[in-house]
Formats: C-alpha cells, structure tokens, sequence
C-alpha cells in the first residue's frame, strides 16, 4: 500500500528562533523526493517535524490522508533511517533488525524470520548475531536500512544516510537504496546536503534556503531550468548577470547589461522576457569570441584554465566579472581582449532578486 | 632516548606510590602471614571470634543495604536531572555537587543534630505525640544507613547523569520511530545502557561505604562497630598491629574482589565502549 | 533525553533533593542556637558559638595545618602527577598498561588501610616527624586526581602542535610552559580544586597519622564532637561550608560546574 505525504503550511520555531516557514509539500504515492540545502536551511527540522520528534507551531501533517500532527512518534509508523545509523549498541544484528517487529507484538518465530529475511535482502545474512560494534560503516548503514525497511512502514526517511561513508561506498549504497525504494514502492523523503546525491536518487527534489523552499521540481528541470537566482546558483549558473529593456522592435527586445553594453534577445530564442531580467548562464552559456564584431559582452580575458572539454576564462567585463569557457582549438592569451556571447540553448531568464 | 625520557617522567610518580602505598600496604599484608601458630592463624583466629565475625557481616550489610538504596534513588535523581530544563537542572546539579565537596565529618555531623536526643526528629516526633519519650536512634544501625546512603547518594546521581546523559539521543528518537512508546523505549533501550554505569555507581558507593571510618565511628560508635572503626581501634587502642593488619587485610580482598568481578562485568556488559 | 517526566517521579525527585539539602540547612540552624547542647529548630539566635571557634586554640592551629597540608600535598601531587599524565599520552605506545593503574592505587586501596600502611611503615617504621608523614599521605592521597584528571584534559590535547613548536625552534621545555600547559590550565585548576578539597576533607589517613601538637582540622572536630555536645561544631561546618560555597563559586566562574560533575 502506497500512500501520499502531505505537508500543510507549516510553521516551526526553536524556542523562538523560527526556523520553518509557512511551508508546504506533497510527496507522491511512491515517489522519492529529496531535501536539499546547506545545513541549517530547515531540511532536518521538516524530517524530524514528519517523525514526530518536533511539534509545528502552526500548520499540519498528513500521511495517506491520515493527520499526524499530534500523533506520538512511536505511533505514526514512518521508518526512519539516521545519519550516524543510531543502532542498539547493546543489541545484536539481528535484534536490532527485530527490535520495530517487537514492538508490533510479533510472536519471537515469525519475528526472526522476517528479520532473517530482511538481513538477506540487504545482503547480512551471515551478521546476524554480530554486534553494531563490530560492523564496518557500510555493514551498519545497510542494519540500519534493514531496521526501518522490515516494519513495512508506508513512509520512509531518510536524515543524511550516507555522510559518514567514504565516496565509493557512498555512490554504491545510494544506487542499493533506490533499488530497494523502487522494488517496495515505498514512498520516501530522502535529506541530504550533497546536489550529485539529491538529484541521482530523486523522483523529484526540493531546493531549501532559510526555511523556504525555493524550488520543487525533477532533477532535470532544477539542473537546466531553476526558478530563481537562488537555484542557480545553487546548481551551479557561474554568471547572473542583471539587464534591463531599454527597447522591445517586433520580437526582438534589446537589454542594456551594467556597463552599457546592449544585446539583442528574440523572442523565439530567449522566450519572452520582462522589463527587468537576470540572465543566468553557466560558463558553457558564455562562448569566448576573438572577433570584434561578434553581438557579446567585451571583456578582457584573465586567466585561462585547463579543463579536459574545453579552456575556462575568467574574464573582466563592464559587467562585472563573469567565467566563460572557450574551444580547445583556439586557445586565447591572458590579457586579450574578446567578446562573450550567450548561448539562448543554454541561458535561463529569471525574475530579479 | 624516547624511552629514557617517557620514564624519567613517570619516575617521581611510580616511585612515590611505590615507596609510600605499595610497600607499606604489602608489607602490612605480610605482617599477617608471621605468626608462629601459622601462616593463617589470625585469619583463623578472626573467623573463630563471633565478635569479629558480627563486624564483617554488619559491614557487609550496611555497604550492601546503603549500595541498594543509593542505586534506587540515585538512579531516580539523575533520570530526574538529566531530563530536566537546562535552568532546573544546573541547580540540581549544584544541589548534588555541594553536598560531595562538603567533609565527610560535617555530613555525619548533620545526623546528629537531626537523630539526637534533642534532635530535631526527636522534636517532630514528641511534638505530634507519636512518641512520649525522646527515641535513643543514635548508634544504631539505622543511624548509620541512613547517613551512608547521604553521604553516597550524590555520587551515584553524578555517576548516572554522565551515564544516562552519554546515551545518544538518536537511539531513543530510533526506538520511538519504530513503535516504542515511552516505557518500551526505557525498558529496552535506555535501561539497558545504563546496567554498566549502574554496576559503576554501585562498586563505588558499595566499597566507599565498606571501607568508611568517619560516619561509622560517629554515629555508629562502639555498639556499631564496623570494619574501619574496628581497624582503628584495634590499631590505635589496643595496639594490636597484627589484628589491625588482619582486617587491613580483609578489606583489601574484599574490596580487590569487588572492584574486579564487577568492573569485568559491567565491560563485558559495556556495548558503547567500543563503536 | 527529552520525556515527559510521571509528577510521582517528580516528587520523588524532591524529596531525594530535599534530604540531600536540608540537613546542611539544619547545621546552619543549630550554629545559631543559643542553648548550651545541640538543638533545631534553634530556641534564641546567637553568634556566640562562633566566636567560640576563636576562642579555641585548637581550632585555629588545625585548620592552619589543614590549609598547608592541603596547598603543599597538591602542589607535590601536581609535580608529579602532571609529568606522570604527559608521559601516560604522550608515549602511550612505549609504556605498559599498567603504569595507569599504579597512579589510582591510592584510591582503589581502603584509605584506612593505607593510613594505617602509612602509620605503622612511615611514621613508625621510619620515624618521619608527624608533619612530614601527613604530607606524604595527603599528596598521595591527591595523586589520582591529579594524574586522572589533568590526563582527561591532555587525552583532547594534539601533540603535533607541540612537535609543530619545536620545528619552529622552540626548546622542548620551553614548549612545555609555553604551548602545553596553557592548553590543559583548565584541567590543572580543576586538578587542584579536586585534590585541595579532598585533603581537607580526609579524615582516614590523618586519623592515624596526627600526633601530639599535630592535627588536622576534621581530626580535631571528630575529636571536639566525642568530647562537647555544643553547637561549636555546627558554627565550624557552616563556617566550612562558607568556604565551600566560595570555591563552587570559583569553579563555576572559571570551568562551570558541570566540570566537576565529570
């Protein structure tokens, strides 16, 4: 059985620190959906206002259409899978793995098979009557994933599972996570710090900052078309650079960047665009001109840097300073002049901050 | 080089223990083992004497009695304290730590106002009519136990706060997340990994408590003798160095023994020490 | 830990706490009593018994003895405990394991056994004057608070940043005063707070060591309490406690008080 998350405008404080605000989601049947942000964006405090380890001020929380605002921790079944794994230490492997089933009041055979069973499916059958202690960081994350997996729950989560492992082991248990999330059909909700994490395991990511989220979209809408400057950045848009309309001929409208420098933006290459706009673009977004009379951003190219596909400039505009990347065949001194022109495939029009 | 120094510098240390505890304490131990009736007469003649006897077993008593007690509230106490508001709790804390910084005489002393003849127990008492005459509640065994289990309560709270503070807060948020409720989550998670910081506090108070001299010998006196108070007069009164060696030498077994078996235990019984 | 606490528990939490306090309160009540024999709630309010103190010779030589055996025997615990400590962390490897355990002999031996050890080998034995032997006692007595404790703090220390002073020319003791110790002052003062209460409280050892013009402050007032049933005593203790709260409050200005918790 899968069902939804339904996260009502919720507001929360630490003590009168308000750290949530307002805020909303809804996770679908099955789906997978990340939080993503730096530490202290709120992505933690909504993992731990679903468990139920925090109260909301305001606002309320719904599982499967079922209000869990008031409900116990204990009594709202949603499987929990923690950053430092938080394994009984005095508990063996496989009583660590029993200990939700327990609780159910499952009778002691049909407990340890099920945990038996569980252990197989994420490969420990062999450790079952091991200690937490005696476990390699990999072992104890996969107990730990047996632990929340085995109670069946319909809502897994997930708080930075894989930040104690060292980058292989990581990049291996996420892809066994999703696996294991997808043959289940678990709906889960999934916080992590790491984009390249986020946007692998995701059906859908939300982009958190200050308590808000910012954008809540497929990993492939976030990495090529983010809402506002605050995604772009976030995923990675090097230059945001500021324009202004001074004239709209036909389709055409011509924006004035800071430092004077006018380009041309048709419409059935850039979409229409506001009055006042930031054009957001990556360093491929900008491509490096030696030829004077190219329509681009003049500038002075600084240093040039070696990156396998292409060279990258820092280069010096009236713009201000924007990160451009060049072709190999044609690489470009230090301190000559060029013009950057913006790739329309490759450039996103956001709204002003 | 390296190893000539890191011993030069553990030298004045090592050598001060040796000369001044662990010769002295052997050589009282060996003292025993002199008697020309034989190796083990005064151990012998210990065990044979009922009145000796009757010391060992009331010591024994009143540590275990005093060990049980103190585990009881103290582990109450500190789950108090370790849950309680941050306020609440610094003036718990103090309230624990004051009591343990103030002398051993002061503290027994405290009894024997409240105990007393004209003590303020006596007073209460006489006062709502529940007695005619002032009860005698000094020297008794009572008396003891009592100002034992003052005297170590506090150091079995701030044993079992560190104890239970030192259980990660993740385990108790992970059994409620799989369906303990408050009990279940104490019964299973939290109790368990408090048994080793238990069988601490426990070897603590038990051997502080069979190896007193203060309390015993005020408010015990010569009608409770216990093992220090019975070293002391033997060793200072009667000067009956052998005796006094002997019981010297009980304690140290029977504290040794203590110390050891239960310290293996709580290891064996210690998940957190590794991980 | 964060529950919700049952409100039996939290009154039984006040009574636990209100028999660890009271009778502390109850001594300060009695120092004020004007009967000539122990009582409280106290009859009339006086002072009398605490100028008694005064009055008694007795009471000012001991807690003088009291106060230098307790500054030099933690001041030699120090010497050599703090040595002791370092070379515990610092060579971890080259020492065997037991070494440790040697430094908390003087607290795992029964005191009274090793007051009267110290009593009948020391004292007896080798006929070091009454002074000398209490200093002996009382620093080794103090030695596994100093060893333990500025230990813990050392255990947190990075010896590289001392390797990192020496590479940068500075003389290996020099690098002692100037880089180590600095960094483990708060456990050296809590390392002296310990043992300085400790001494003065240490009733098991002095009782066999004191002689005759000799003794230590807690000796005399065993000794005044078997004698005297008047509230002298009362007014010593609050007197003590006084002090007691004056170095609580030095602790929780300098390290906090959860310090000494640990």
């Amino acid at each position: 059985m899968t069902v939804s998350l339904e996260i009502n405008s919720i507001t929360a404080h630490y003590g009168t620190t308000k750290v949530l605000e307002n805020l909303s989601l809804l996770v679908k049947a099955g789906e997978l959906v990340s939080l993503l942000g730096a530490s202290g964006c709120g992505k933690t405090t909504t993992l731990r206002l679903v468990a139920g380890f925090l109260t909301p001020t305001s606002g309320t929380i719904a599982l499967g259409g079922k209000d869990l605002t008031r409900l116990p921790a204990y009594r709202r079944d949603i499987g929990l899978v923690f950053q430092n794994y938080a394994l009984f230490p005095h508990l063996s492997v496989r009583d660590n793995v029993a200990f939700g089933l327990k609780q159910r009041g499952i009778a002691g055979v049909e407990r340890s098979m099920k945990a038996d069973d569980m252990l197989a499916r994420v490969g420990l059958s062999a450790l079952g009557a091991r200690f937490p202690s005696e476990l390699s960081g990999g072992q104890k994350q996969r107990v730990a994933l047996a632990r929340a997996l085995v109670i069946e729950p319909p809502l897994l989560m997930f708080d930075e599972p894989l930040s104690n492992l060292d980058a292989k082991l990581r990049v291996d248990m996420r892809v066994e996570i999703r696996q294991l999330q997808r043959a289940n059909g678990t709906t889960s909700v999934y916080v992590t710090h790491d984009q390249e994490e986020a946007f692998s395991i995701s059906d859908r990511v939300a982009i958190m900052h200050q308590g808000r989220i910012m954008q809540f979209d497929t990993p492939e809408e976030l990495y090529q078309r983010p809402a506002n400057a605050f995604v772009a950045r976030f995923v990675g848009f090097e230059n945001l650079i500021p324009m202004k309309v001074v004239a709209r001929k036909g389709e055409v409208a011509t924006a004035q960047a800071p430092g004077g420098v006018t380009l041309d933006f048709p419409q059935r290459r850039f979409g229409a665009v506001p009055d006042d706009f930031v054009l957001a673009t990556r360093a491929d977004g900008l491509a490096v001109s030696a030829d004077p009379a190219s329509a681009g951003i003049p500038c002075r190219l600084g240093l040039r840097t070696y990156l396998g596909r292409a060279y990258q400039y820092q280069c010096e505009t009236e713009a201000g300073h924007l990160i451009a990347n060049g072709s190999l065949a044609e690489p470009l001194a230090s301190g000559s002049a060029a013009r950057l022109v913006p790739v329309p495939e490759q450039c996103c029009v956001l709204k002003p901050e | 080089m390296k190893n000539w120094t890191c011993w030069a510098l553990a030298a004045p240390a090592t050598i001060a223990v040796v000369v001044f505890l662990v010769i002295p304490v052997a050589s009282t131990i060996l003292t025993t083992f002199g008697d020309p009736k034989g190796v083990f007469a005064p151990y012998i003649a210990f065990y044979n004497s009922g009145f000796r006897r009757t010391v060992l077993y009331r010591t024994l008593e009143i540590a275990l009695i005093t060990t049980a007690i103190s585990l009881v509230l103290g582990f109450l106490a500190a789950w108090i304290v370790a849950n309680a508001p941050g306020r609440i709790k610094s003036i718990l804390i103090i309230a624990a730590v004051f009591p343990l910084l103030t002398g051993v005489v002061i503290r027994s002393f405290a009894w024997m106002i409240i105990l007393g003849k004209n003590g303020i127990l006596n007073s209460f008492l006489l006062w709502t009519g529940a007695i005619t005459e002032p009860l005698s509640m000094l020297y008794t065994e009572g008396a003891v136990i009592v100002a034992m289990v003052y005297l170590f309560t506090p150091l079995m709270i701030l044993t079992l706060v560190g104890v239970l503070e030192g259980i990660p807060q993740d385990l108790v948020q992970a059994s409620m997340s799989l369906g303990a409720g408050p009990a279940a989550t104490f019964r299973q998670v939290i109790f368990p990994l408090a048994v080793p910081g238990l069988i601490v506090g426990g070897v603590l108070v038990f051997t502080g408590s069979f190896t007193s001299y203060a309390t015993p010998q005020i408010l015990g006196g010569e009608q409770q003798m216990m093992m220090g108070t019975f070293l002391y007069q033997r060793a200072m009164v009667t000067f009956d160095w052998v005796g006094a060696s002997t019981i010297a030498a009980v304690m140290i077994v029977v504290t040794f023994a203590v110390v050891l078996v239960m310290s293996r235990i709580a290891q064996r019984l210690n998940p957190m020490a590794v991980s | 830990m964060s529950g919700r606490i049952h409100p039996a528990l939290v009154v039984f939490g006040a009574i636990v706490f209100i028999f660890l306090v009271a009778p502390l309160f109850i001594i300060v009540g009695a120092s004020v009593s004007d009967t000539p024999y122990l009582a409280f709630p106290p009859r009339g309010l006086t002072l009398q018994w605490f100028w008694n103190i005064f009055a008694i010779e007795a009471f000012r030589s001991t807690a003088i003895t009291s106060l230098q055996l307790a500054v030099l025997g933690t001041s030699l615990s120090l010497i050599i405990g703090i040595p002791a400590a370092y070379a515990l962390n610092r060579y971890r490897v080259e020492l065997p394991k037991w070494l440790s355990t040697v430094y908390v002999l003087p607290i795992l031996v029964p005191e009274i056994v090793f007051g009267f050890s110290l009593m009948k080998s020391v004292s007896v034995g080798l006929g070091t004057p009454i002074f000398l032997s209490l200093l002996i006692g009382h620093a080794l007595l103090v030695l596994p608070y100093s060893v333990r404790v500025v230990s813990a703090s050392l255990a947190s220390f990075d010896f590289s940043v001392e390797e990192a002073a020496i590479s940068l020319g500075c003389p290996p003791l020099k690098t002692f005063f100037t880089v180590l110790l600095p960094n483990i002052r708060s456990g050296v003062i809590a390392a002296f707070i310990l043992a300085f209460i400790t001494s003065v409280n240490d009733v098991s050892i002095s009782v066999f060591l004191t002689g005759p013009g000799i003794s230590t402050l807690p000796i005399q007032i065993l000794a005044y309490m078997q004698q005297f049933f008047d509230p002298t005593i009362a007014s010593v203790s609050v007197l003590l406690m006084i002090v007691t709260v004056a170095v609580m409050g030095v602790v929780e200005a300098t390290l906090g008080l959860t310090f000494l918790a640990k």
